[in-house]
């Protein structure tokens, strides 16, 4: 059985640099990250489970969104008409979201970004029950990153595990915990 | 020269897109390169030869010497108030 050892969320419009200087303060290459990437990198944080930064093969990172890298690309966009910046290129790829939280954390397991028509628990849980089907997986950062502008978002994520005491991660449970 | 370190400090921040981050943020002597100093990655090299020759009419032809110049904002204030044609 799959259970959720923590959640978090984001609310749409934080101040996501007050947010990393609070919580976080030592990791510079977060201010050049795009927007997505940093939700998905402070949700991370919030979640990280001790030991920290120790390299661990069983933890998957999937993410989740409808707008993919979206908001990134528009910035992109913008700087190929005077000079194409390659530090705003990279993050035109939504999978970076993943990237960064694994890079960041030591996680070697599995790294998926789906984008989706729209947010439904039934999906999200499917597709995380899979991840954990390959033998490898023991936990799983998941999260739904939707970067639609700079400061229009929804953010928020859950820590799953196999076995653990937490809730049940079904579709009634991830439904329950993100409309609070 | 603590004007110039501020002002390519000011500049790197707008070139790479470095958002929310301050010139306070940034240590004179701190690499710019690797977990310990900015986080910057090869990709931003680029950025970093078009910021010199831009505003200060550098050009870097040797991949080296760029290596060289770009070890912190300290080296690179002192590599351009030496080398600027503009």
């Amino acid at each position: 059985m799959l259970t959720i050892r923590s959640f978090a969320s984001i609310p749409g419009g934080t101040d996501l640099t007050a947010l990393y200087r609070a919580r976080v303060g030592d990791y510079p290459k977060f201010f050049k990250m795009d927007t997505a990437c940093k939700l998905g990198f402070l949700l991370a944080e919030q979640l990280a489970d001790a030991p920290r930064f120790e390299p661990r093969e069983d933890r998957a990172v999937l993410m989740f969104s409808t707008c993919g890298s979206l908001c990134n690309d528009r910035h992109y966009e913008e700087s190929v008409r005077d000079f194409p910046s390659p530090s705003l290129f990279v993050y035109t790829l939504p999978n970076i979201i993943t990237g960064e939280i694994a890079i960041r954390n030591k996680y070697a397991g599995e790294t998926s970004a789906y984008v989706l028509e729209r947010f439904t628990p039934e999906t999200f849980v499917a597709l995380v029950e899979q991840a954990f089907q390959d033998g490898d997986t023991g936990s799983a950062l998941c999260g739904w990153v939707d970067c639609r502008a700079d400061d229009d978002f929804t953010a928020f994520a859950f820590l799953v595990e196999r076995g653990g005491t937490g809730m049940e991660f079904n579709v009634e449970n991830v439904y329950g915990t993100v409309s609070q | 020269m603590e004007q110039l370190v501020n002002e390519i400090k000011v500049k790197l921040i707008d070139a790479l897109n470095l958002d929310g981050m301050t010139p306070e943020d940034i240590d004179d002597n701190a690499p710019l390169f690797g977990d310990e100093g900015l986080g910057l990655d090869s990709i931003d090299v680029l950025e970093l030869i078009v910021l010199l020759e831009r505003n200060y009419g550098i050009r870097l032809a040797n991949p080296q010497e760029g290596k060289k110049v770009f070890q912190s904002v300290a080296v690179m204030a002192d590599y351009v108030n030496a080398n600027r044609t503009k």
